[in-house]
């Protein structure tokens, strides 16, 4: 099990035997980092209702979490999964909401995200800003680990060419 | 800007927001849960009540046959083959129209 899993596994198992309100300190604790990563991925709009999505998953799947994973690599793995079937059921209103959302949003670095393929962004959000290790990200994102290396050094690499491009203007 | 320094700009750039938890999302979710839980049971009532109408309806089926074998029956049904498939109808129309569960209601559905 990983280290400093324990209160989570305690919650998720109540929260599998009924105990909406374990379930509900789960959310507490996890909404945050989960609300941020697919805000980045998939707009404001968007993301809370893939996030709540999300976590009714969890708590019908709350018996399976075995805390092997940190609860939050494991509630991701759900909110990936929910974010690529969005994406297959993407409409044009799905487009609008993000465009709507992005205007909000610290512009330089989402300009940035924006021109970054769906993986390179979730590796580089993931690795960079969420403090993932590269074999939990490598595993979401269903790559190898050296696959997930390049993506993230290729990702940072068009990061800083853009970076560097806008500010010389 | 330096490659270290444009590293750590861009962790920080992309770590989530330090804020309090957001109560009035967690109690959306439990919202959305509990309407999900409803669901579920009125799928399962659903469920059950067809259930036991084809359970009722095989056995009344199942009766129809074996009245049907007696010979006195049997003649009858030779005589008048319109009674049997009435008889198949009316059967039919008790399916159809007896009671069932109560459907989710469209409010219960708009809560979110």
């Amino acid at each position: 099990m990983t280290a400093g899993n324990e209160e989570d596994l305690a919650l998720s198992r109540r929260a599998a035997a009924g105990d909406g309100a374990a379930f509900a300190m789960l959310v507490e604790k996890h909404e945050r980092a989960l609300r941020a990563f697919l805000t980045r991925m998939a707009g404001a709009e968007l993301a809370d209702d893939i996030a709540q999505e999300a976590f009714v998953k969890a708590w019908r799947a709350a018996g399976q979490y075995d805390g092997r994973a940190r609860y939050s690599t494991w509630l991701t793995r759900i909110a990936w999964r929910c974010r690529l079937d969005e994406l297959r059921k993407a409409t044009p209103r799905s487009a609008e909401a993000r465009e709507a959302a992005d205007s909000n949003r610290s512009a330089e670095v989402n300009d940035i995200l924006a021109r970054l393929d769906d993986k390179e962004r979730a590796a580089l959000v993931l690795c960079d800003g969420h403090g993932w290790t590269h074999a939990e990200a490598a595993e979401l994102l269903g790559m190898p680990l050296g696959t997930l290396k390049s993506v993230i050094a290729r990702a940072k690499a068009k990061c800083r060419r853009m970076w560097s491009g806008e500010t010389s203007d | 800007m330096t490659e270290d320094r444009f590293d750590s700009f861009l962790a920080s750039a992309l770590a989530p927001e330090p804020r309090q938890p957001d109560r009035a999302f967690v109690a959306r979710v439990q919202a959305r849960i509990a309407l999900d839980e409803q669901m579920a049971a009125e799928r399962r009532r659903s469920l059950a009540h067809f259930a036991g109408q084809l359970l009722a309806l095989g056995a009344v089926a199942a009766a129809i046959a074996c009245l049907g074998r007696a010979a006195p029956v049997a003649s009858f049904f030779a005589a008048a083959p319109g009674v049997l498939v009435l008889l198949l109808a009316f059967l039919f129309l008790v399916v159809l129209l007896s009671p069932r569960p109560r459907a989710a209601s469209f409010t219960m559905l708009n809560v979110s």
